[in-house]
């Protein structure tokens, strides 16, 4: 039943304004190559600061009561690690308790037993002070790498995963490309969430994983959202070319895709203001990267998917079309499209290819 | 599904309602004194260790000795030996023959004040006292410990290897399990003695581990040939557990910690109140913005999602008893988030749907049924990359032994160990359960809802449904 649609009815669904997003594909990509380059440099030039789950060491913190002195206490860590050690004192958000943080990096970690001849070796050197154990955290170098590379296959293979699954349901309108662009369009989310992790001065901890897996999961259903719109108007407008049917879809899924948008937002907009009000900091390295990662997202989907799209699409059909320039010519427009969209009845992509190239004479 | 009358919407709505109740204060029914739980309820939540504190960590046998699979499974049953003797009762543990890792996972104990982790994982990794001693005789000391006090027959040293059997039993000439024992060279005479002195004297040998009394066998003959064979009503697990136990008395290495993580209990609850709090707002702020954008299908929207936040609670209480639960994390929470997202989004594609199609002329009767089933495709495609992304990490993260890791880490992941890092785990498991939620709550019970409500004159109105008045 959806397919079989009175003229009056699209008419009725067609939105009034259609924005051009195809038409400024170079723009919106120059812009978005821009502010991924900038977002680059920035990473690069801060560094990416990865917590010891991911880069190995040990982090120990005691409470004390008093006062003690941070270089004594590294002299005392020195006996026991033969590495630069890095103590300072905070104060715990909870229980208002002082508290000593020790850090340092060893080659091949700082086993259970080390931890407690530390901790007794610290008890006996401040008797007065009350030194308790708060919390500790040691990961041995090479698990850490191991783990850091596990979770980048993981994400890396979700990725393939979800490119093959895009082919394989919107192979009617193209799958292979799409799902790159998802994918391309993800890339530019996560490289978002990262930088902003980055410069803020959070470290690249189990939050920023939990990040970057929500980023992956919410930037690709954005996307397949408008994709469903091409591929349902594909249906209902089979005379339009690819850069009209991406226009509508994109204008129609906008309200939705704002909308959306800003139910997430705000929730990680929420979270980070109840956080900032009660003091846990430790959950701002997830709320904050979390919502610039959605209002990248809200963006890549509706403009540098779409438009990443329609420029490849552009480029193949060129790309065919010069191969086939000793042919003739009347076939060569036919061909363009071929590899694509070989589900598509011939008539169809004529006239495809005859709107896309009259919509290319307008614009000249 | 032809006929959904008005009744329809007080059904779904009083569904959603008993679950929501019986997921919140769950089920539970106290006889005397012995309280038994049906249905675990919101304060059974079995907390990670990043929100309730605890000790978290991995072993692998030191001096890089290469340990083979029994003795690794050795080594994980003295683990679990020691962490009851320790009183830890919820801990969870897991063994990775592929990388000889251990991993170890508790919280803190309820009410535990002096509990001191960092030699509690000390002890763990420690190579494994066994002892035979003579009698089953104990002495409680002071500070609560039992203690042996018979007299040392054999060590773990002595012991060769002990292995699940089959045997014949000679009165009902039944096949059971039995745990045969093998002693080294160093052990066969002395037992022979200690063997002939029991037998006579009518008195078991009982089989320590540490401070814990593992069995008491009774003596029924002498054994000179080091070769014995320990009866006792045993199942198959029971008796790979002793055999197991006993292994683990003689294992010739001792585990070194890889990594170690302490969280203290104070940390995570401010941090859980922080979030808990947040979610009532947003929850708060969502409702008013779909019933403000959406008026009537915002409104059902609400009662979906309540019914998508329950049943993501049900999962990890274990609710649904095909299911084990899960311990509810941070970024299992983040999980959570996420899904609901995905339940708001596809109510605001269904929304914005009916509106279009109302537009577009059509009846309400014929809008709505037709909104929902275009709708359908884009929620579907989303949420089953979402699906696939979930099952992925809970492959990728989740315990050894589950069924997406067992197909996982023999392919993509085949060069990596396991991690102790249940987090990323603890994220897939919650969103794939919010998702498949999605699916029953706002698309299956919000079309039932939606359709329901339409059918009441009061109702009709066009408006109430975004559309505009005819």
């Amino acid at each position: 039943m959806s397919t079989k649609k009175s003229k009056k009815e699209i008419a009725a669904l067609m939105p009034k304004k259609v924005y051009n997003i195809t038409g400024k594909k170079k723009m919106i990509l120059g812009i978005v190559i821009a502010v991924a380059l900038a977002f680059l440099v920035g990473l690069i030039v801060r560094g990416v600061n990865f917590a010891i789950e991911f880069k190995g060491g040990t982090m120990m913190t005691y409470n004390y009561e008093g006062s003690v002195s941070t270089s004594d206490i590294e002299k005392t860590v020195k006996e026991l690690v033969d590495t630069s050690v890095n103590v300072r004192t905070g104060e715990s958000i909870s229980s208002g308790d002082k508290q000593i943080t020790i850090s340092f990096t060893t080659d091949d970690g700082f086993t259970g037993d080390q931890q407690s001849e530390l901790t007794s070796k610290l008890q006996a050197q401040y008797p007065e002070n009350k030194i308790e154990l708060f919390d500790s955290n040691d990961v041995n170098p090479s698990t850490g790498r191991e783990f850091l590379i596990k979770c980048l296959v993981a994400i890396i293979f979700a990725a393939i995963v979800v490119i093959i699954y895009i082919a394989i349901r919107f192979r009617r309108i193209g799958g292979w490309s799409a799902g790159l662009c998802s994918i391309f369009a993800l890339c530019h989310d996560l490289l978002v969430a990262i930088t902003v992790n980055v410069l803020f001065g959070f470290e690249f901890n189990s939050n920023t994983v939990a990040v970057l897996l929500t980023i992956l999961g919410y930037s690709i259903n954005n996307t397949i959202v408008i994709y469903d719109r091409i591929r349902e108007n594909r249906k209902l407008m089979p005379k339009s070319s690819l850069n009209e049917l991406i226009n509508v879809s994109c204008t129609q899924s906008l309200t939705r895709s704002i909308r959306t948008s800003i139910t997430t937002i705000s929730t990680m907009l929420i979270i980070t203001i109840v956080v900032l009000v009660t003091g846990y900091h430790s959950l701002l390295s997830f709320s904050v990267p979390l919502m610039a990662g959605l209002i990248s997202g809200t963006y890549s989907s509706i403009f540098v998917a779409p438009a990443t799209w329609s420029w490849m699409k552009a480029r193949e059909a060129r790309k065919n079309a010069q191969g086939s320039e000793k042919e003739k010519k009347e076939n060569a427009p036919a061909k363009a499209e071929a590899p694509a969209e070989k589900e598509e009845a011939p008539a169809e992509k004529k006239s495809a290819n005859s709107n896309k190239s009259s919509s290319k004479k307008k614009k000249k | 599904m032809k006929k959904i009358g008005k009744s329809t919407f007080f059904i779904v709505v009083a569904i959603i309602a008993l679950f929501s109740v019986t997921v919140i204060f769950g089920i539970d029914y106290r006889y005397g004194d012995i309280p038994k739980t049906y249905i675990k309820g919101v304060d059974d939540i079995r907390l990670g260790i990043d929100i309730k504190g605890g000790v978290d960590a991995t072993f692998e046998p030191a001096d890089d000795f290469d340990a083979s699979e029994d003795q690794l499974n050795a080594a994980t049953e003295v683990f679990k030996t020691r962490l009851s003797a320790l009183g830890i009762t919820d801990s969870e543990i897991y063994s990775d023959s592929k990388s000889d890792r251990i991993i170890v996972r508790f919280p803190w104990q309820a009410g535990e004040t002096d509990f001191d982790p960092e030699s509690a994982v000390k002890e763990l990794g420690e190579m494994a006292e066994l002892s035979f001693r003579m009698g089953s005789d104990t002495t409680t000391d002071a500070t609560g410990k039992t203690a042996y006090t018979g007299e040392v027959v054999l060590t773990g040293a002595d012991v060769e290897q002990a292995e699940v059997q089959t045997h014949q039993n000679d009165t009902t000439k039944e096949p059971e399990y039995v745990v045969g024992l093998k002693l080294k060279s160093t052990g066969k005479e002395k037992f022979a003695n200690a063997t002939s002195e029991a037998y006579s004297a009518g008195q078991p040998i009982a089989i320590w581990m540490d401070e814990t009394q593992i069995s008491a066998p009774k003596v029924n003959a002498v054994i000179t040939d080091g070769q014995a064979i320990i009866e006792g009503d045993f199942t198959f697990e029971s008796a790979k557990k002793l055999a197991d136990q006993i292994n683990g008395g003689a294992l010739p290495f001792k585990m070194e910690t890889k990594s170690t993580n302490t969280i203290s209990p104070t940390m995570g609850e401010g941090s859980l109140d922080a979030i808990l709090l947040a979610a009532a707002i947003a929850f708060a702020f969502i409702a008013v913005y779909m019933i403000f954008l959406y008026r009537l299908p915002g409104f059902v929207a609400v009662i979906a999602l309540t019914g998508q936040i329950t049943g993501s609670i049900a999962f990890v209480t274990g609710w649904f008893g095909f299911m084990p639960g899960s311990t509810l994390t941070i970024p299992g929470i983040a999980g959570i988030i996420l899904a609901v997202g995905m339940g708001v989004d596809a109510n605001i594609i269904t929304g914005e749907r009916i509106k279009e199609e109302l537009r577009s002329g059509k009846t309400l009767d014929g809008a709505i049924k037709v909104a929902y089933k275009r709708a359908f495709s884009a929620i579907l495609d989303g949420n089953i990359t979402n699906v696939l992304i979930a099952v992925i990490l809970m492959g990728a993260f989740g315990v050894p032994t589950s069924f997406f890791s067992k197909i996982l880490n023999k392919t993509v992941f085949f060069m990596f160990g396991a991690t102790a890092e249940g987090f990323v785990y603890s994220f897939g498991f919650t969103l794939l359960a919010g998702v498949i939620l999605n699916f029953v709550m706002g698309v299956f019970a919000s079309r039932l809802m939606v359709t329901s409500l339409s059918k009441f004159n009061c109702f009709k109105n066009r408006k109430l449904y975004g559309g505009e008045e005819k």
